[in-house]
């Protein structure tokens, strides 16, 4: 395990409790802004001292309040990339690479660096002539250069164009692969995170919701503010009519919708449940092509329209009680002729939908102040 | 045309510019044309007196740079980071011998550190050590009316180097005195050695203070402004007044160009 985090603390009005690891994977902080991410990579660097918790990076206890120990930041093996980059302006490209470089073979591991982040090139510029690009993949270069088996980047490609960021994912991608490293990644970007994660935490107000795969996170959101936050875009509110060992039937605004039993968890009948299903997994279906004896058919008519030209979001009006979206990629939109047609038949596959528990209400924040935060 | 335009001030500047220039550079112009045309004045020049009042301003104002500027540097860059309640009055109380007139700065020092001052008396009593009326006395009046402006400018200088240069310096193994060193030093550069020299120029001037607080003993207290008042109020008068005053300027002249060289080239090496 490269990092094991926990973490209490209290700022101001925001109460702050996170755990998560990483094994020499990408694991995606995802949040909207203020989650507390960028405050969870400056807990593990050493920036802030949280009120209590223990992190250990690469089996080296880093913090731990109960052991009294709080490594300074530059006794941490970590490398952190912050938001703004933070170059120093005043050194060459190559001084800032081997800013926290060792004595021993300097010079080589620095080329080597400057090769693999392919910026040799600019050895002696200063980073305010650098291109964005450029600017990134030096602050990379910076924080790979202390050999640490621990990488923070918070919103690494923020300020990029979609190009540039498309080419230092990949790049992200690769390093992981060829320096067996463990990257911690913060974004508020949904597809950013679906595409470098192999791990995600979901973020929402201080609290990881949901630690687990990307796949689970994104196909098995474990409540609907985890459905919310990874943009599903239908989520109804229901009760269990029967459980089954394999299916549920749940029943929603007036219809009855199968679904797959969820993994580790068993409703009871009669329990309030959310089910969600993402908008590209619902099925669009000619009205007469409906099959009465297939599960999960809805009448619907397309209410609005968005055209984002790869795909098309459709909002039907149905008798769920609530619109229902449906994402469609281009070419079947144009296949099935959805333009010049509004009345549909809605396909939602058991296999899909996803049945989550009723969230209960957030425990109140625990009183007092002996938890803070303070800056180290 | 249209470019010559814009170097030359719009018509209706040209009047109070004419008049500041005139203003300012005529007392250098009259210093130089008296000490030019005044025989007696070259002779005055390099009488043992000035020079042995030269060396020490030059010697007691450096030393009083340096004193501010390793006891300065700290306090102004934790000004600079810190923030807590009454900061503002910190600042404020820092601030306050730039306002103060030199003679109170020096009534006040005596009071402090003078024989019978508040801490003069217990050192004199204690380890018979005596600041008054001595060269340490000169130094420490240079001290009081200079470093405030060299922890003023090193402040602002420090400020305005972003925390989060240092933080990052911090994850990539700096400890602070090597983050200091490496980065915030080398950005705030210009602040510093700006405030360094209006430091340096202040303490070269210093007369107010030192005359209460340290005296006027040839050779010991008796720096360049106080033997120009005491050449001003002696027989030579005027002669000997311009003749050290030329003096005074020249050296000083001498050492801030020296000065802005050496700076120029290191912050060019850096930034």
């Amino acid at each position: 395990m490269t990092l094991e985090f926990a973490a209490r603390a209290r700022l101001g009005g925001f109460s702050y409790d996170a755990a998560f690891s990483a094994a020499r994977e990408i694991v995606v902080l995802f949040g909207h802004s203020g989650a507390g991410k960028s405050l969870t990579l400056q807990f593990a660097a050493g920036l802030r001292r949280p009120a209590e918790g223990r992190i250990v990076i690469g089996g080296v206890p880093a913090f731990d309040s109960r052991a009294g120990i709080d490594l300074p930041p530059q006794r941490r093996a970590t490398g952190y990339v912050v938001q703004d980059l933070a170059l120093f302006p005043h050194l060459s490209v190559a001084a800032n690479v081997a800013f926290g470089m060792g004595g021993a073979n300097r010079e080589r591991r620095l080329g080597e660096l400057l090769d693999l982040m392919r910026i040799g090139e600019l050895r002696e510029r200063r980073p305010r002539s650098l291109s964005g690009g450029q600017q990134q993949r030096v602050a990379l270069a910076r924080a790979l250069a202390r050999d640490a088996p621990l990488l923070l980047l918070d919103e690494p490609f923020s300020a990029l164009d979609e190009s540039l960021r498309a080419e230092l994912r990949r790049e992200l991608i690769r390093l992981r692969g060829e320096l067996a490293l463990s990257i911690v990644f913060v974004t508020h970007d949904l597809r950013e995170a679906h595409l470098v994660a192999d791990r995600l935490a979901v973020f929402d107000a201080g609290r990881v919701l949901q630690f687990d795969a990307r796949e689970r996170v994104f196909r098995q959101p474990a409540s609907r503010r985890v459905a919310e936050l990874t943009g599903v875009a239908n989520i109804l509110r229901g009760r269990v009519a029967r459980a089954g060992a394999e299916t549920l039937t749940v029943e929603t605004g007036g219809a009855r919708l199968r679904a797959v039993a969820p993994p580790g968890w068993r409703p009871a009948a009669g329990e309030a449940v959310d089910v969600a299903i993402r908008a590209e997994r619902v099925n669009l279906r000619r009205l007469d092509a409906g099959d009465p004896s297939r599960p999960n058919l809805l009448e619907a008519a397309i209410a609005e329209e968005f055209a984002y030209g790869a795909s098309h979001t459709l909002r039907f009006a149905c008798s769920l009680g609530q619109p229902v979206e449906v994402e469609i990629a281009a070419r079947p939109y144009e296949v099935l002729g959805v333009a010049a047609r509004k009345a549909w038949t809605l396909e939602l596959p058991p296999e899909d939908l996803h049945v989550m528990p009723v969230a209960p209400s957030p425990p109140p924040p625990s009183a007092g102040g002996s938890a803070s935060a303070t800056t180290a | 045309m249209s470019a010559l335009r814009a170097r030359l001030p719009p018509i209706g500047l040209a009047a109070p510019i004419a008049l500041f220039a005139l203003f300012f550079l005529a007392p250098f112009a009259g210093l130089l044309e008296r000490g030019l045309r005044d025989a007696g004045a070259r002779a005055e020049m390099t009488s043992g007196m000035a020079l042995e009042a030269l060396a020490l301003s030059l010697w007691t104002s450096t030393a009083a740079l340096a004193i501010a500027v390793a006891a300065g540097t700290p306090v102004a860059w934790w000004l600079a980071r810190a923030r807590f309640r009454g900061k503002g009055a910190v600042e404020a109380l820092i601030d306050l011998p730039i306002v103060l007139p030199p003679t109170i700065a020096g009534v006040a020092l005596l009071t402090a550190f003078g024989r019978n001052g508040l801490l003069g008396e217990p050192l004199d009593d204690w380890f018979g050590v005596t600041i008054g009326f001595s060269t340490a006395a000169v130094i420490m009046a240079q001290l009081f009316v200079g470093a405030p402006f060299y922890v003023r400018a090193a402040r602002a200088g420090f400020a305005g180097v972003d925390a989060q240069y240092e933080r990052v310096a911090h994850t990539l193994g700096a400890s602070r005195l090597r983050a200091f060193l490496r980065v915030t030093l080398p950005l705030s550069w210009p602040s510093l050695a700006a405030g360094a020299a209006l430091c340096w120029a202040r303490a070269l001037g210093e007369l107010g203070a030192t005359l209460i607080f340290a005296g006027n003993l040839r050779g010991e207290t008796q720096t360049m402004p106080l033997a120009i008042l005491g050449a001003f109020e002696s027989a030579a008068g005027l002669t000997a007044a311009v003749a050290l005053s030329l003096l005074l300027l020249a050296a000083g002249l001498v050492a801030l160009a020296a000065f802005w060289l050496i700076s120029a080239r290191a912050g060019g090496d850096g930034a």
